[in-house]
């Protein structure tokens, strides 16, 4: 079984729960309508109740017949929009299932289950952006604990967001996704990918480049795990086997960097030989030098840092601590400052804010600092 | 204003039809109670509630503008864009000259497939001004792209991108854009093949940053392009691309020529290759690409430029005339070609038409950039010491 038709499995077994559960309350016809009222109610009864019979039973192409019957006599029957969307998804009709769903959510838009198979039929479309939207709201809403579309949502979250280039969202949800996944398997491409900065989905990726990014991904599936000596074996591997990709050295640096910092600025610089504009690796090194005390250079990387991505938090924090590294603490605080007003829930930054601003005697400011850092209490803070 | 200047005859009998068929008190007590009511629940954000209003305000007064163009926008928002495109139909049925309506039609008829139409609507749009929100601009000049890289109209579509490229920067949807577009590929994102991604992405990343003016960052995408996907067609052709417009005329050529080698008949890389080497002071050389592109596709107003401007370099002068008088033909909004047909008139002694050409030309090359895409394909190339 290959790991799209493990997907697939994955999301149509969310689909039969959901199938099974989720239809809001049948809606009766009121009592008293005129006369072709009453004989147009009690056709819909007797459409409505066929279909849920057939499919209860199973008859699948019967149920779609009669549910979109039924759905012509009355068009707002909520039940039935959702039941024969759900039919026509598993009949891969996701166009058809896409455009009931829309009409499902305007009326039940707290229906989290809704906008999970709204995106996933939008994701089968081929309507990315759309798919994300609808999936993340979906996740915000909750699926009313249903494990398995839960599941198939939060993978295509995240494989949408590699898809966007939001590859470091993509990992935070990725990384949790490991410990809790029944099909761990699955998510090896997804984190190779984020790994390696390569937009595309599982689906998407050619045979001659599987090997690389399933690599990438056991080696950031072995970090994760602690496997520190499987890991390093994989990641020489990797940069032995791919020594001019894109990422790859990168990737290798960013593990060194803990371990033998000496060996992790060797790959980062190896890294900018090949990909120039890499701001990952711009970023880590500028870090390592900020603790070497290499403060020019550190300087020099996170503006060029800044420069090439004006709008990255990540390379204003970095220029931030080299700024305040360097004793320039009114330009670090602004580029601090901006750094949080884009992430406010990254604790470094508090701290990194925290420790500028008692440097320079703003206690006010830094008594703020410490009531964020001890509201947002996450294991990122450090000392 | 328009009654008054009829005859006093049909005036009356227009009152009188006028009149019988008005609503009636209570019909009009309902409208207006209906109408107050759809857009309280509109501001209140009961959306469904207002859709059934307006949809009952309009069933009753069907000539009600206000109702058609909200119903349109509520709907828009749910993503419902089949009935959506009735109403803003109907809308600029009564209201021809509203602009942004023509817009938000286009992308209903975008999203339900009808193509030709969702074009048609998009043209009547940039033909009021393109008026509308900064929003409604991006959306409607991305989703017209697209339509127009679909339809192989890859320059056009290229020449909308680029402008949102400088505007809101590498997103992941424009780099798709620009990447179809650039690789010429007639497909729109959900269409092409999943295997070609990682192509289009890279492809896409390449011109996004070049249309940026980021030219470091450009070539080092085009270089990863270079080494997974040289010898994919249309790739070269893109290489080509990028590096004229760094001015890399000789580097240029060598890319069409590599282009040419994967795909013989690329009539674009025969134009562009020529081109260069009408820049590189080569006419000789590019006479026979541009007559071989000419040959394969007679109705290209680039192809016979390129053939008149190697024909005119190398003093070919009434064949140079022929020439950049059928692409004239084929593209009459084209400064370039009315500014070569001036330099060759005028070395034919053709003084008159020679001052004729030179005003045209004059006239068509301080128009103002706007929204609507080119209509031909010749753009000046440019010279290594212009700045960009």
């Amino acid at each position: 079984m290959t790991l799209h038709q493990v997907s697939r499995v994955l999301f149509l077994a969310g689909i039969l729960l959901a199938r099974a559960t989720l239809a809001p309350e049948s809606s009766v016809a009121s009592q008293g309508e005129p006369e072709g009222l009453a004989r147009k109610s009690t056709n819909f009864e007797r459409l409505s109740q066929a279909a849920n019979v057939a499919r209860n039973e199973n008859h699948d192409d019967e149920a779609v017949r009669l549910y979109q019957q039924a759905l012509k006599l009355q068009p707002g029957w909520q039940e039935g929009i959702w039941y024969l969307s759900t039919l026509l998804y598993q009949q891969e009709k996701f166009a058809d299932s896409r455009d009931l769903l829309r009409r499902f959510v305007a009326t039940e838009p707290q229906a989290g289950p809704g906008w999970a198979l709204l995106g996933m039929s939008e994701y089968q479309t081929r309507e990315y952006s759309r798919a994300l939207d609808h999936l993340q709201r979906a996740m915000s809403l909750g699926m009313g604990g249903r494990k398995d579309l839960s599941q198939s949502v939060f993978y295509l979250v995240a494989v949408l967001l590699i898809r966007v280039e939001r590859y470091d969202d993509s990992m935070n949800l990725l990384i949790p996704m490991l410990k809790s996944s029944d099909h761990p398997d699955l998510l090896v491409e997804p984190l190779g990918l984020a790994a390696l900065h390569l937009p595309l989905l599982p689906l998407e990726i050619r045979p001659d480049r599987q090997e690389m990014i399933r690599l990438a991904g056991q080696c950031a599936l072995a970090v994760e795990s602690q496997q520190q000596a499987e890991a390093e074996k994989l990641f020489s591997g990797m940069v032995g086997a791919y020594p001019d990709q894109p990422g790859v050295h990168f990737l290798y640096g960013a593990f060194l960097m803990d371990v033998r910092p000496e060996d992790g600025t060797r790959e980062m610089k190896r890294e900018l030989e090949i990909s120039p504009s890499h701001l990952g690796a711009r970023l880590r090194l500028a870090e390592e030098y900020v603790n070497e005390q290499r403060l020019e250079q550190a300087l020099q990387l996170a503006e060029e840092a800044v420069r090439l991505e004006s709008g990255s938090p990540l390379a204003h924090m970095i220029l931030g601590e080299v700024l305040v590294a360097k004793g320039d603490l009114a330009k670090g605080i602004n580029e601090l400052e901006r750094a949080q007003k884009q992430t406010p829930a990254r604790v470094r930054i508090h701290w990194d804010l925290l420790r500028a601003y008692i440097n320079a005697g703003r206690t006010a400011d830094a008594k703020r600092e410490k009531d964020d850092i001890e509201k947002l209490g996450s294991t990122e803070a450090r000392p | 204003m328009y009654i008054s200047s009829m005859p006093a005859v049909l005036q009356i009998l227009l009152i009188f039809l006028a009149l019988n068929q008005a609503s009636s008190p209570t019909e009009q007590t309902t409208f207006k109670d209906i109408a107050k009511r759809a857009d309280t629940a509109r501001s209140a954000d009961h959306l469904n509630e207002a859709i059934a209003l307006y949809s009952e305000g309009v069933r009753l007064r069907p000539s009600w503008p206000d109702g058609w163009w909200s119903l349109g926008s509520l709907l828009y928002e749910q993503d419902q864009f089949a009935e959506a495109q009735v109403a803003f139909a109907r809308f600029v049925k009564l209201q021809p000259d509203a602009g942004p309506a023509y817009a938000f039609l286009a992308l209903c008829e975008y999203e339900t497939r009808n193509d030709d139409r969702s074009l048609l609507h998009f043209q009547a749009w940039a033909k009021h001004g393109s008026p509308g929100t900064d929003a409604l601009l991006d959306v409607a000049g991305y989703h017209w792209a697209l339509l127009l890289t679909r339809q192989g109209q890859f320059t056009q579509a290229l020449y909308l991108l680029a402008a949102k490229a400088k505007k809101l920067g590498a997103t992941p949807l424009l780099t798709e854009a620009m990447g179809l577009a650039s690789l010429r590929m007639a497909s729109l994102p959900e269409e092409y093949p999943s295997a070609k991604r990682e192509l289009v992405w890279l492809a896409g990343k390449a011109a996004i940053y070049s249309a940026r003016d980021d030219f470091p960052r450009s070539e080092e995408y085009a270089a990863r392009l270079a080494l997974l996907y040289g010898s994919e067609p249309d790739v070269n052709y893109l290489m080509g691309t990028l590096l004229g417009f760094q001015g890399k005329f000789p580097e240029a050529g060598e890319q069409y020529k590599k282009e040419l080698r994967i795909s013989s008949q690329h009539v674009p890389a025969m134009i562009e290759l020529a081109l260069v080497q009408i820049q590189l002071s080569q006419p000789a050389e590019a006479a026979p690409w541009a007559e071989q592109a000419v040959t394969l596709d007679p109705k290209n107003a680039r192809a016979h430029f390129a053939l008149g401007k190697a024909l005119l370099d190398s003093d070919h002068i009434p064949e140079s005339a022929h020439e950049l008088e059928a692409a004239k033909q084929l593209a009459p909004e084209s400064a370039p070609v009315r500014s070569a047909l001036a330099s060759a008139y005028r070395k034919l002694g053709r003084m008159q038409e020679a001052k004729h050409e030179s005003e045209i030309f004059l006239s068509l090359n301080g128009k103002g950039e706007s929204l609507a895409p080119p209509l031909e394909e010749t753009p000046e190339p440019r010279q290594p010491e212009q700045p960009r």
